[in-house]
């Protein structure tokens, strides 16, 4: 006790405290503790401890070591937090946390771990807020190692609340874990009752920002200004910034926010770590190693230095970059469970299904409340039963259910993608290139995002894509063709540039490459895509990024994709297809967007934005001119009139004016209709074929085009017509036999074989008869002992099938070699 | 030519060893309730209609042995026998009384709504049908086999009233909670008249294939329509009171249903005269028997080994088939 005084006059003569013994009285002392707090909080550091050392009393002691600490003087803050100990103060508890934490900011996890347990030992003592607070993040803390500690710390949270309910901390603490835990929902819910406390707290702003961002929703760069409105000087909310500026790629951005952190705590090791991760990402490998050697000076094992870069890499589709900073970070701490996450979930982005798998499976153990991991590891469970096919340069995996009725579309799909983005590109992806397929959107997403609710239909990893098949959609939803050769594309730029193309140029590349796929595949113009270009809505091209990471409005992203692909396409109608290829090869090398356009076009990036707006309003200037609905309300009126032939006129002005579209009141289904009731099948199904060549998903219409090229003697037309059909619901048994007949009768044998191999695969009633029509048409395309294998097992499903009888007897007994 | 001919006819009819007795005949009562609105008047009448003509066609019933009543007589006098009250119901039910004998088939198809408020009924004009008075009706049909398929909305509480050894019993609903109006009667019936139900391809329809036919074209309609399935049908073949959904091809509901075949029965007598072709129905029944039996042992075998059985006894039967064809003339 004695020495204990000693100690503490020692120390608080290094402070410049003049009697820590002999102070304010208790109620004065809580008066300035709470002052000090708030001005803490608004980031007046420097009045805040000039009231704490005003003070004199060991109640402002933990304070003061705070805010300290939230400037980097770790060294003081330590003496602050010891003395505060010896001083016996109403928040020894926090004093103990607090060096605790600081502890482990040095790497001295032993130590750390022996305060945090401290502060469990001394739990029963907790009764105000700040204190339950406390032992909740020592719960937390120690509950790396301990996961059942992760319920007590909400628990203490919680206990904390009650406490005092109008303190935001513990609700902001508990927002905290639940983020850690991918638990975005119950994250929002705390930081929300946090703000109805106090609408400004920063930390409470900051922790929504990170849900926003969490949840990719808009306003999470909003929700951080807010709170350095509040504390001007708040390193999370800077970085936050920093974040959100990697996210969009705009490493100058991040710079800024992070240098502005490290400028109110040097010794930051989250501000570190993001500046690692910003000279990373920005292609500048020996800026990360500096960083690193910063941090390190720091906390030598501070392996959330190489998960950060890790985490803000994937992000920046640095999936096996991810690979490399996980391992390091395991280097350091070989338990760390969010670097065996990261390294588990990277190693399946890569294809490597058993090393990621063994990785999460030690992460699970270490973290069983992280609901990504989890949701993973179940999934892999349920991939297990999928079925695998190999192409040439695909490995194709598909639930059990449909492997047999998709794979083989999707192989012949992603070969021919795969051959010509070769011949374009010149480049070709190492092989095999894994391709999975997900008939629930559910499980799609988790393989994404670990969580589900995500929105996107496919997404690529470097050399895995992953993407929904077309049952997890209402018919008409989506385009699954599309989907897949957008997802190919991806593997070309993101292989070709080392991952480094940023992201609104390798979707405007991939949403290009669709159309020049097939007629009408890619996204179209919208009408609420001109309004948005009228509007002056429409992001520049220097925006697009932002565009499509955080959208300011719901459609933005979609119009964003659009654009970016009508960025590629004035780039290669202006400058040649050589430009797209000398741009990918500049990002490669590390440039910028706007570094990598003045090279290669000889534009900034403010010269390119208006020469593209010019472009783009001359592009769309007749449909600019909304005359298109009058001209198919005009021609409607005519039509009812009995005037068709001017109504017929009419509608190939309105075509004339916005021939993409195809949405609801298209004026080429219109047309058609009219020359069908006039007996002009021929013009119909030409109108038809002009209005499926602007709409991929349009199911229906090239069911109606294909009867009537049916009808016209065009069954090469007609076959071709539902090929696309296919693309948009490959489920309708009706489809399939017409396909089946079509090939059949233009002697296409393989195609036949294919769609009768297909209908097999619905699984029919009688599938006697359907695995005998595929018997028939593999013979007829020549091949006897694929006919024969399938006859019998049409005969085993049915002995006394007549007509497969007689199939088999007519293979058995041909002259060998002979068939059809 | 003509003994060629007569051969095939009753080849087309076989199933041989499983086949019905010669003497038994299919008796069809089709009764189509209360429609309520228009369009369910229609579906139902429709549904109705195309029963009756399968059983007049593709099944070769005698005019005599087909009974259709519904909401509307007006509206089809010649195929509508009556108006679809109890009452009438019940006089049907005594005609085929009446007119049958001990071990044929009598066929009973419910089409229309269904309600269940702890007494599961068919809304007719009139007063309803409830289970309960139709399995006292169904006791006048004693010695023949009978068959009820109720493709109503909240039917599956009539599998309990009616069960009883014999009876096979056909519902399109599970319970009575799967109250929304049902598709299930509208593939059944297509079972019938159409191609594709005959899944063992002997050329005859029996009940089971009609059942697994109907309930797994419901299960593609909703899927197809990316709705809920809200009608899950099931089967009681051995009259134990316990339906199955999906019976494997064990189960005793299965085999009943299976041996209900709903086509005519060719006579064996076109056999009897012939040697060369009894032989050959003699060979014919011996493969499909081991065939049968090579199927069973499927599971615990290699598939190899499997197909390397199976291929000469399909081979050789497609060879005694084609013989038996030919009208016993030409051997395998």
């Amino acid at each position: 006790m004695r020495a204990g005084a000693r100690a503490g006059l020692t120390l608080a003569l290094l402070l410049g405290v003049a009697a820590a013994a002999a102070g304010q009285a208790p109620a004065a002392a809580a008066g300035a503790r709470t002052q000090a707090r708030a001005l803490a909080e608004a980031g007046r550091y420097e009045e805040a401890e000039r009231i704490a050392r005003a003070a004199a009393s060991p109640e402002l002691l933990v304070t003061l070591g705070e805010v300290l600490l939230a400037r980097g003087q770790r060294a003081p803050a330590d003496s602050a937090f010891r003395l505060a100990l010896a001083g016996h103060p109403s928040d020894r508890l926090v004093a103990e946390l607090d060096r605790g934490k600081l502890q482990r900011a040095r790497g001295a996890r032993d130590s750390a771990r022996a305060s945090f347990r401290r502060v469990l030992d001394q739990a029963a003592g907790a009764r105000d807020a700040r204190s339950l607070v406390a032992v909740g993040d020592a719960a937390r803390f120690l509950g790396q190692d301990d996961p059942p500690l992760f319920k007590d710390a909400l628990r203490q949270y919680d206990r904390a609340a009650a406490a005092d309910p109008l303190d935001p901390l513990p609700r902001v603490r508990a927002g905290d874990l639940f983020l850690e835990k991918y638990n975005g929902e119950d994250a929002q819910q705390s930081f929300r009752e946090a703000l109805e406390l106090n609408p400004r707290q920063p930390d409470a702003l900051v922790g929504l920002a990170r849900v926003l961002e969490f949840d990719g929703r808009p306003g999470a760069a909003d929700a951080a200004r807010r709170a350095l409105a509040t504390n001007p000087h708040s390193v999370p909310a800077h970085l936050l910034l920093a974040r959100l500026a990697l996210e969009g790629e705009d490493f100058a951005a991040a710079e800024r926010e992070v240098t502005d952190a490290l400028a109110v705590d040097p010794a930051s090791l989250d501000a570190l770590a993001v500046l690692g991760a910003t000279r990373y990402l920005g292609g500048d490998p020996p800026g990360l190693e500096a960083a690193w050697r910063r941090a390190a000076a720091l906390d030598p094992r501070d392996a959330e230095f190489f998960t950060t870069a890790a985490q803000l890499g994937v992000q920046g589709r640095r999936f096996g970059g991810a690979v490399e900073l996980a391992r390091r970070a395991l280097a350091l701490d070989t338990s760390n469970a969010t670097a065996l996450g990261i390294l588990g979930i990277n190693l399946l982005r890569d294809g490597d299904i058993a090393g990621g798998r063994a990785a999460l499976e030690r992460a699970f153990r270490r973290d069983p409340y992280n609901v990504w991991y989890k949701n993973t590891l179940d999934l892999l469970d349920a991939l297990k039963g999928y079925r695998e096919t190999r192409t040439a340069d695909f490995q194709i995996v598909i639930s059990p259910g449909e492997s047999e009725l998709l794979a083989p579309y999707a192989g012949e799909l992603a070969e021919e993608a795969y051959e010509k983005l070769a011949a374009r590109y010149g480049y070709r992806p190492p092989a095999p290139v894994r391709l999975e397929i997900y008939p629930r959107h559910s499980d799609f997403s988790v393989r994404t995002v670990g969580l589900v609710g995500l929105g996107a239909l496919g997404v690529t990893f470097g050399r895995v894509v992953a993407m929904d098949s077309p049952a997890s959609r209402e018919r008409g939803d989506f385009n699954w063709g599309s989907t897949l050769w957008h997802e190919v594309a991806h593997v070309f730029h993101l292989g070709m540039t080392d991952a480094r193309v940023p992201r609104w140029f390798t979707e405007g590349l991939a949403v290009y490459e669709e159309r020049r796929a097939r007629p009408g595949w890619g996204f179209a113009p919208t009408p609420d895509f001109l309004l948005a270009l009228k509007q002056g809505r429409l992001p520049p091209p220097s925006r697009l990024n932002d565009a499509i990471v955080r959208p300011s409005y719901p459609e933005e992203v979609v119009h964003a994709y659009y654009e970016a692909s009508l960025v590629v396409e004035q780039i290669e109608h202006e400058h040649g297809f050589k430009a797209i290829l000398d741009l990918l090869s500049a990002y490669k090398a590390g440039s910028s967007t706007g570094q990598a356009f003045q090279r290669v076009l000889g534009l900034d990036p403010a010269a390119f934005d208006r020469a593209f707006d010019g472009w783009l309003r001359q592009r769309f200037a007749p449909a600019l001119s909304d005359r298109y609905a009058a001209e198919v309300d005009a021609a409607a009126k005519l039509a009812a009139q009995g005037r068709t032939a001017d109504a017929a006129s009419a509608l190939e002005r309105a075509i004339a004016l916005f021939p993409e579209y195809a949405g609801p009141d298209n004026a080429y289904a219109r047309l058609a209709e009219l020359h069908e009731k006039g007996g002009q099948p021929a013009l119909a199904a030409h109108d038809l074929g002009r209005l499926v060549a602007h709409a991929e998903t349009a199911y229906d219409e090239r069911l109606h085009l294909a009867d009537l090229q049916e009808r016209l003697g065009d069954a090469a037309g007609a076959a071709a017509t539902l090929e696309g059909a296919l693309y948009v619901w490959p489920y309708d048994p009706a489809l399939h036999t017409r396909l089946a007949t079509l090939y059949a009768g233009l002697a296409q044998w393989p195609k036949a074989v294919r769609e009768r191999r297909a209908l097999v695969a619905l699984a029919p009633v009688d599938r006697a008869e359907a695995l005998y029509q595929l018997a028939l048409a593999l013979y007829q395309s020549g091949d006897a002992a694929g006919a024969r294998r399938e006859v019998l097992h049409a005969l085993e499903a049915a002995p006394g099938f007549e007509k497969a009888q007689s199939l088999l007897l007519r293979i058995q007994d041909a002259p060998r070699g002979a068939s059809r | 030519m003509r003994r060629a001919v007569a051969a095939a006819a009753f080849v087309a009819g076989l199933g041989a060893a499983a086949g019905p007795a010669p003497a038994q005949a299919t008796h069809l009562l089709v009764v189509s309730g209360l429609g309520g609105d228009p369009a369910y008047a229609d579906a139902f009448y429709r549904d109705g209609a195309a029963l009756v003509d399968a059983a007049h066609g593709r099944l070769g019933l005698a005019d005599s042995s087909v009974v259709f009543l519904a909401e509307d007589p007006a509206r089809d006098p010649k195929r509508i026998r009556a108006r679809s009250t109890t009452e009438n119901v019940a006089r049907a039910i005594d005609d085929l009384a009446r007119r049958s004998r001990p071990g044929d088939r009598v066929l009973v198809v419910l089409i229309g709504h269904g309600s269940d408020d702890g007494e599961p009924r068919l809304n007719l004009p009139g007063p309803d049908l409830s289970a309960g008075a139709l399995a006292h009706l169904l006791e006048r049909l004693d010695g023949r086999q009978v068959a009820v398929v109720n493709t109503t909305s909240a039917s599956g509480a009539f599998v309990a009233a009616l069960a009883r050894p014999g009876r096979i019993v056909i519902t399109a609903t599970r319970g009575a909670g799967e109250r929304n109006e049902t598709v299930f009667g509208r593939y059944f019936v297509q079972a019938l008249s159409a191609d594709g139900a005959d899944t063992d391809k002997d050329g005859r329809i029996s009940l089971l294939e009609a059942f697994e036919y109907a309930r797994r074209e419901v299960a593609r309609a909703y899927r197809q329509e990316r709705e809920l399935q809200t009608e899950h049908a099931q089967l009681d073949g051995d009259g134990d009171g316990v339906a199955t959904m999906a019976p494997d091809s064990s189960a005793p509901d299965r085999l009943a249903a299976a041996a209900f075949v709903l086509t005519g029965s060719p006579t064996l007598a076109a056999a009897a005269a012939d040697p060369a072709l009894r032989t050959l129905l003699e060979r014919r029944r011996e493969l499909q028997q081991k065939i049968a039996a090579l199927e069973a042992r499927k599971p615990t075998m290699d598939a190899a080994a499997y197909e390397a059985a199976l291929d000469p006894l399909l081979l050789e039967l497609a060879r005694t088939d084609a013989a038996i064809r030919g009208g016993g003339a030409r051997a395998p």
